[in-house]
């Protein structure tokens, strides 16, 4: 962790400016302290306090207008506390006032006592609603969050023809609810942390107690207490803190929409991490095997699954490879390629002004462009890019006579297998190592690939993913584990969790059936 | 940092299995069956692969024998111990020389193989340049790494293999391998003799054993990985021979990749195969050179107490101009001669006198008792 250490990120550099200008200890007295609070956060006017009496007594409570569910404040709270105020045997004391409204009057699931400002203040920004009472320098927090939030959808992102249609949404209870929904295992355990000095969201540990490693889990837990920024908006802010290496064009999680996905890489003995506020959900530790890998190939047949798998594999070759064979062949080694198809290759690109590569930098540049454009744009804008984009360019570009016909396919081909990819990350992967292997083809030829891909596996060997090998189960090899690698074997064959994980529970199927 | 039992840097015994073969074949099976052909008549050349390859296996499973029998001791620890710490040191060193010529050897090798089949311009300096600087890459991350690699390039080396030999059969011609049985005995001694170079780099095993976790199966899984490199030269000498006839093959400089170049894929996706075979067998030469340059720095490691990169920073240099001393190929051939009795030399004396000394020493430890 020097390197953390390095940017001067220390815990001990800890400041709140709010601390240093406002008094932290709440006070007996009623209207000074809600005066401190109206100070501490500059009189928004999303503030709602409502003052009210109890027999004698004068009370307050707070919260945030849109931060909590109101009907809940007013129907389990205030209504309660109201007609407990008008009846005529009041205790004396505020303390058992206070102990009484707390015990027993509010019909709430959660309350807690709060006694310093900073902690309410903390609460009450996250939705609860606080309770003062004069002459008692405690205060009730009340969880009332509620708020308005996008219902569950299918993904946007990973889209299958046959499986469950939910998503997981930007609220973290919706999305701790969606996998408890698919594991209801005592076992599976969500252990809570906080992250951002000022965002403080709360971030989801979710893993399967029994299963995982314990080592993977103390890492994974080790590394998540070092997070400290202002804000994680989105997981991949925690992806990029807590992976192994930051130089590597592979992604050592993988992010995910789906809650069967989750659940199914925890029960394989990995952890999921949620975040609030981002529907993206993040599974560690991975290896390549499972960048290729999508639900579907277990819902549906074993051979539709297997035949998949492998057209993936070549889909994820010939994205990689297309362009610098070509490259290479036509540039280094044309007495590769069949005679006849050599002279159509030969005669297409008579006209054709450049060499090989920058016809092929050409039409990869102009993809990633469309790519692009098509990303960012209104889905029914984006289609229209794609058409105009696609033909014309492609079509233009071969009439005036500036790129070939065979580089125009070979664009398209390499195109289509770059989407086929199930995991977005790793086909951008795919896409940056791509240009690698262009320029290795243009310099050296069919050598230059095989270098490149060489120190691609040189890269991937060394690589980790929360201390597991990235290339296993290829190597260090799992015979075992390749039942489900390129090919999936048939659902009752898959009866033990993967032993690259070294879970503790090894089996996950036929453990000997109801009579055991 | 304590990880996963197979996450760390030991390696399991069937990484040993894998690493053996790897760094046999290598630039050796190309020439191979050139060499032998010459020096026997007609197809008899297999006789010398089975015995020198039999011979092999044996002397293979008993290096690692002797280096199983003092479970995670780095050589130079156990050599001190049977044979006092300086000729130890100067064991050690003879070793780390072997992977060093090794692979500047067959780095001069590759870059020549390249610049004939591959390219017509691009200068040899260059190609072995950009070769060596990938080895270095692949030397200066973890050792366990190292052995993943060959994993990993493993079985696509063993299919382009079996593909080559599997579309050769077309052209295969059993009357090319008549008539047998017709090699002096002399002649069976020579084939032995240049058969047998094919065979060097099992030494590493010596060094790479203290890594592995159990090496009680360490000699087993050798010895098997040994067999797989003797079945491979066995099958691409009978089948070039069967291919081109004793003649032809005997004036082929690479008659494996000749063989490539002659057959033909179904669906004519490729003309010449020879480049398809060739690229892919750059992954079997690269193995053969890392792990020799890694062995090399891992000897020295454990004479000097400097960083590996440091040594790897001061061997690189001297591997690539030991590999472009030779101006011409006949140098390079001579170098290879050199390599491959130095290396057998080295590594067969070494195995026999500690083997023979530990007997002893094992000896008098029991009769004690």
């Amino acid at each position: 962790m020097v390197k953390r250490s390095l940017f001067n990120r220390n815990k001990e550099q800890k400041v709140n400016n709010n601390v240093e200008n406002f008094p932290v200890e709440l006070f007996k007295n009623l209207n000074r302290n809600i005066d401190n609070l109206k100070k501490m956060l500059n009189e928004p006017s999303d503030l709602v306090i409502h003052e009210f009496t109890i027999g004698n007594n004068k009370c307050a409570i707070a919260y945030i207008d849109g931060l909590t569910d109101k009907d809940m404040l007013h129907n389990n709270i205030l209504k309660n506390l109201l007609i407990f105020g008008r009846k005529q045997d009041l205790p004396t004391s505020e303390t058992d006032l206070f102990n009484e409204v707390q015990k027993g009057l509010l019909s709430i699931s959660s309350i807690e006592e709060g006694k310093s400002l900073d902690e309410l203040t903390i609460k009450l920004l996250s939705g609860s609603s606080v309770f003062y009472l004069d002459g008692i320098d405690n205060v009730l927090i009340m969880a009332t969050k509620g708020w308005d939030s996008r219902s569950i959808e299918e993904p946007q992102s990973e889209s299958l023809i046959r499986g469950s249609r939910e998503g997981f949404v930007e609220n973290l209870r919706t999305n701790m609810v969606l996998i408890r929904r698919q594991i209801r295992d005592p076992n599976l355990r969500f252990k809570t942390y906080e992250v951002g000095r000022r965002s403080k969201k709360s971030l989801i540990l979710t893993y399967v107690d029994g299963i995982i490693h314990p080592d993977i889990l103390n890492e994974v837990n080790r590394r998540l207490a070092t997070i400290d920024m202002d804000d994680a908006p989105e997981s991949g802010y925690i992806e990029q803190w807590i992976e192994d290496n930051f130089l590597s064009p592979f992604p050592q999680m993988e992010n995910t929409e789906r809650p069967d996905k989750v659940a199914a890489a925890v029960l394989q003995g990995k952890v999921a991490i949620i975040l609030d506020g981002t529907p993206f959900v993040l599974i560690a530790p991975i290896t390549l095997g499972n960048m290729l890998q999508s639900p579907e190939d277990y819902y549906e047949r074993w051979s539709i699954g297997s035949l998949l798998r492998l057209l993936r594999y070549l889909a994820a070759f010939i994205a990689m490879f297309a362009p610098s064979l070509y490259i290479a062949l036509v540039s280094y080694h044309q007495g590769m390629i069949p005679s006849e198809l050599a002279f159509s290759i030969a005669a297409t690109r008579e006209g054709v002004p450049f060499p090989a590569f920058i016809e092929a930098i050409l039409m990869g540049i102009t993809m990633e462009l469309l790519r692009e454009a098509g990303a960012r744009l209104p889905r029914s804008i984006g289609q229209t890019v794609g058409i105009v984009g696609g033909i014309v360019i492609g079509e233009a570009a071969v009439t005036a006579g500036v790129v070939s016909p065979v580089m125009v396919i070979i664009v398209a081909l390499t195109a289509i297998a770059s989407f086929t990819t199930p995991s977005y990350s790793i086909a951008i992967s795919f896409r940056m190592i791509r240009f690698g292997f262009m320029v290795a083809a243009a310099v050296l030829g069919l050598y230059g690939i095989v270098l490149v891909y060489i120190m691609i596996n040189i890269h991937i060997v060394n690589l980790k993913s929360i201390g597991v090998p990235y290339s296993t189960p290829f190597a260090p090899g799992f015979l075992e584990d390749w039942k489900d690698l390129i090919l999936r074997a048939p659902v009752p064959m898959l009866t033990k969790r993967p032993r690259y994980m070294q879970t503790k529970d090894k089996r996950s199927a036929n453990k000997g059936g109801r009579s055991s | 940092m304590k990880w996963f039992d197979y996450a760390d840097e030991k390696i399991s015994d069937k990484e040993i299995m894998i690493a053996v073969p790897s760094i046999v074949i290598g630039v050796g099976i190309l020439s191979m069956p050139r060499e032998l052909a010459g020096a026997t008549t007609s197809s008899d050349g297999w006789i010398s692969i089975v015995i020198g390859g039999t011979i092999f296996v044996f002397i293979t499973w008993m290096v690692a024998k002797l280096a199983a029998s003092f479970p995670n001791q780095q050589f130079l620890t156990y050599a001190s111990s049977l044979v006092t710490k300086p000729v130890a040191v100067v064991l050690t060193f003879l070793l780390s020389v072997q992977g060093i010529i090794l692979s500047a050897y067959v780095m001069r090798v590759i870059a020549e193989i390249a610049k004939e089949y591959l390219f017509d311009e691009t200068p040899v300096e260059v190609i072995a340049l950009t070769f060596l600087l990938v080895v270095v890459y692949a030397v200066s991350g973890s050792r366990a790494g190292l052995f993943r690699l060959n994993m990993m390039f493993f079985p696509i080396i063993v299919i382009i293999a079996v593909l080559v030999i599997v579309f050769s059969l077309g052209w295969f011609n059993t009357e090319n391998l008549l008539p047998v049985f017709k090699t002096s005995f002399s002649g069976h001694l020579q084939g032995l003799q240049v058969s047998s170079l094919s065979y060097i780099g099992f030494g590493i095993v010596l060094f790479y054993t203290a890594l592995v976790k159990q090496p009680a199966g360490a000699p087993r899984m050798a010895a098997i990985g040994m067999s797989m490199a003797v079945g491979l030269y066995l099958l691409f000498f009978i089948v070039c021979l069967g291919v081109f006839g004793n003649l032809s093959t005997a004036n082929l400089i690479y008659p494996t990749i000749e063989l490539a170049k002659e057959i033909e894929i179904p669906g004519g996706f490729f003309e010449r195969f020879d480049s398809v075979f060739l690229t892919i067998w750059i992954m079997a030469i690269f193995n053969t050179t890392a792990m020799g340059l890694d062995v090399a720095v891992f000897a020295l490691n454990s004479l000097f107490n400097v960083k590996k990169a440091k040594i790897l920073f001061v061997l690189s240099p001297l591997v690539y101009f030991i590999g472009m001393f030779p101006k011409n190929f006949n140098e390079v051939v001579t170098l290879g001669a050199f390599v491959g009795y130095y290396s057998l030399i080295v590594t067969v004396i070494v195995t026999i006198v500690l083997l023979i000394i530990s007997k002893i020493k094992g000896g008098k430890k029991n009769g004690k008792k």
